[in-house]
């Protein structure tokens, strides 16, 4: 009898294991799971100033607000040389990213997030050319759709080499031929992008840009950790 | 009758003062100011766009469509009338890198080189600019210099305007892309003739920020940061326009300022 309740609480202590995260060892999170403490809005990011954010069983949900406006979380502090480990679980046609060494305005390299565009996992630049690109081309192989994915992204070196592993697997590894941060810059802070979709007003333009984010999508992130790597030799 | 011929005078008076101020005025420093006449304007005014296809020009969804219709919708806003009650001068250009040198003995831009005197200075903080302003101040007695207010700034860029800019025309008049900022006045002027309102550099004005959208009627009296206008060369088509309230501490490298001048006395 007593064997049998032990058991279940074993099997109901491995799912929970299971289900909740996995920060891999010797990382420290950045994010409390409570609020936002040590996390602010970008307030002169091109994508919106006043981005939807709240803390929701403990993930950060980030989404447009007002209507058509994105934006960008940035965590407070800044991150040289570092590996992120996180967990995202995305909605479907809407464009995001995690962004690496990011300026205050949200300039940075970008692991992208779109799953409508087949890009999640493609490293891109952010309002910055990125010298050398990449694809996640075996992602399918390990993606889980609808559902909650891991991302580890080590970062080194002034002449940044980028690694990108998804759910354990390794995506890719890239070593830029230069830096291609405007004034030169060798650190920066995590950020999470939502992006925009509507202008202010018809007198700009036309702008069919609402694939990128569908209305009411939400992007959430949790176990969200950070490793910081000392000084590496190029 | 008596009350009435007081009221003429004065009239008068104001008419004469309004008339004795020239359009433009150049300091001992250079530093080029337009004149600024009363008006108003609609400030945060939102009409969020919907586009009904893709990227492509394929058709999207109906209900994604009915959707974001009714999203724009809900979160429309009127916005609010400005009225600028008082003329005042504001620069023609950003503060440039050789006139802050010359005020402040140094120059702490990002973006300096032996080429790099006309571009405006940056890398300052809203409480780098209060210092520059009250040395300026401090060595020129015959006027007062100040940030603008964020309505000013907007009324100044809008020049008239009663919409948001098109994208055709933030293209010619913005300094957006690239790797730095350019020296002032490589864009189209504005309808007031002023350079850079849009895009080169952020500029600080005098507000506090209230971490909206837009500006309130009644801007805040406190807050952690200050509002910033007008975007930068790190900006887009999206945010350089004068409709984009935004705050501090932003880049650094790409935030300066644009200063409003008025006479002593006045």
């Amino acid at each position: 009898m007593h064997s049998a309740k032990y058991s279940i609480i074993f099997l109901t202590m491995l799912c929970v294991v299971n289900l909740s995260a996995q920060i891999p060892q010797g990382f420290t999170p950045i994010f409390n799971e409570k609020n936002l403490d040590g996390w602010h809005i970008s307030r002169t990011t091109h994508q919106g100033t006043t981005l939807g954010c709240e803390v929701k069983d403990n993930a950060i949900c980030i989404t447009q607000k007002p209507f058509g406006q994105g934006g960008v979380l940035l965590s407070d502090k800044k991150y040289k040389n570092f590996e992120l480990y996180l967990e995202a679980k995305v909605d479907s046609m809407s464009n995001g990213g995690i962004f690496i060494r990011s300026s205050e305005s949200g300039i940075a390299y970008q692991i992208e997030i779109d799953e409508n565009a087949g890009s999640t996992g493609s490293l891109y630049g952010e309002r910055m050319t990125v010298s050398r690109s990449a694809v996640a081309k075996d992602r399918a192989k390990v993606w889980k759709a609808n559902d909650w994915n891991s991302f580890r992204i080590r970062m080194t070196g002034d002449t940044p080499r980028i690694t990108l592993w998804i759910n354990d697997v390794q995506m890719w590894e890239v070593q830029e031929p230069k830096n291609d941060f405007i004034a030169g810059t060798t650190s920066g802070m995590i950020g999470l992008q939502a992006h925009w979709t509507a202008l202010y007003a018809p007198a700009s333009g036309e702008w069919n840009g609402l694939t990128s984010w569908a209305p009411g999508a939400v992007h959430r992130f949790r176990n969200i950790a950070i490793k910081e790597i000392d000084e590496i030799s190029e | 009758m008596k009350f009435k011929g007081l009221i003429s005078f004065l009239l008068l008076f104001i008419f004469i003062k309004a008339a004795a101020q020239p359009p433009a005025y150049t300091n001992t420093f250079g530093m080029q100011f337009v004149l600024i006449k009363p008006g108003s304007m609609i400030v945060g005014k939102f009409q969020p766009t919907v586009g009904n296809v893709d990227f492509e020009g394929k058709p999207l969804p109906e209900k994604m469509v009915k959707d974001a219709t009714a999203m724009a919708k809900k979160d429309a806003m009127p916005g609010f009338k400005v009225t600028i009650t008082k003329q005042f001068y504001i620069g023609v250009y950003e503060i440039t890198q050789e006139q802050w040198k010359k005020i402040m003995g140094s120059n702490p831009s990002v973006f300096k080189s032996d080429s790099s005197a006309k571009q405006p200075v940056e890398n300052i903080t809203w409480n780098d600019a209060q210092s520059f302003i009250k040395k300026l101040n401090a060595t020129d007695k015959n006027h007062v210099y100040r940030l603008p207010t964020e309505f000013e700034w907007e009324y100044a860029a809008r020049a008239g305007a009663q919409d948001d800019i098109a994208w055709k025309e933030i293209f010619a008049s913005a300094v957006l892309g690239g790797n730095t900022p350019s020296a002032g006045g490589t864009k189209k002027p504005n309808a007031w003739g002023l350079y850079d309102m849009p895009g080169n550099v952020w500029e600080w004005v005098e507000d506090f920020y209230n971490e909206k959208i837009f500006a309130d009627a009644v801007p805040p009296h406190s807050g952690q940061q200050h509002v910033l206008k007008g975007a930068s060369f790190t900006g887009d088509v999206k945010n350089a326009t004068y409709m984009t309230h935004a705050g501090g501490p932003g880049n650094g490298f790409d935030i300066g300022l644009r200063i409003v001048m008025e006479e002593n006395g006045e």
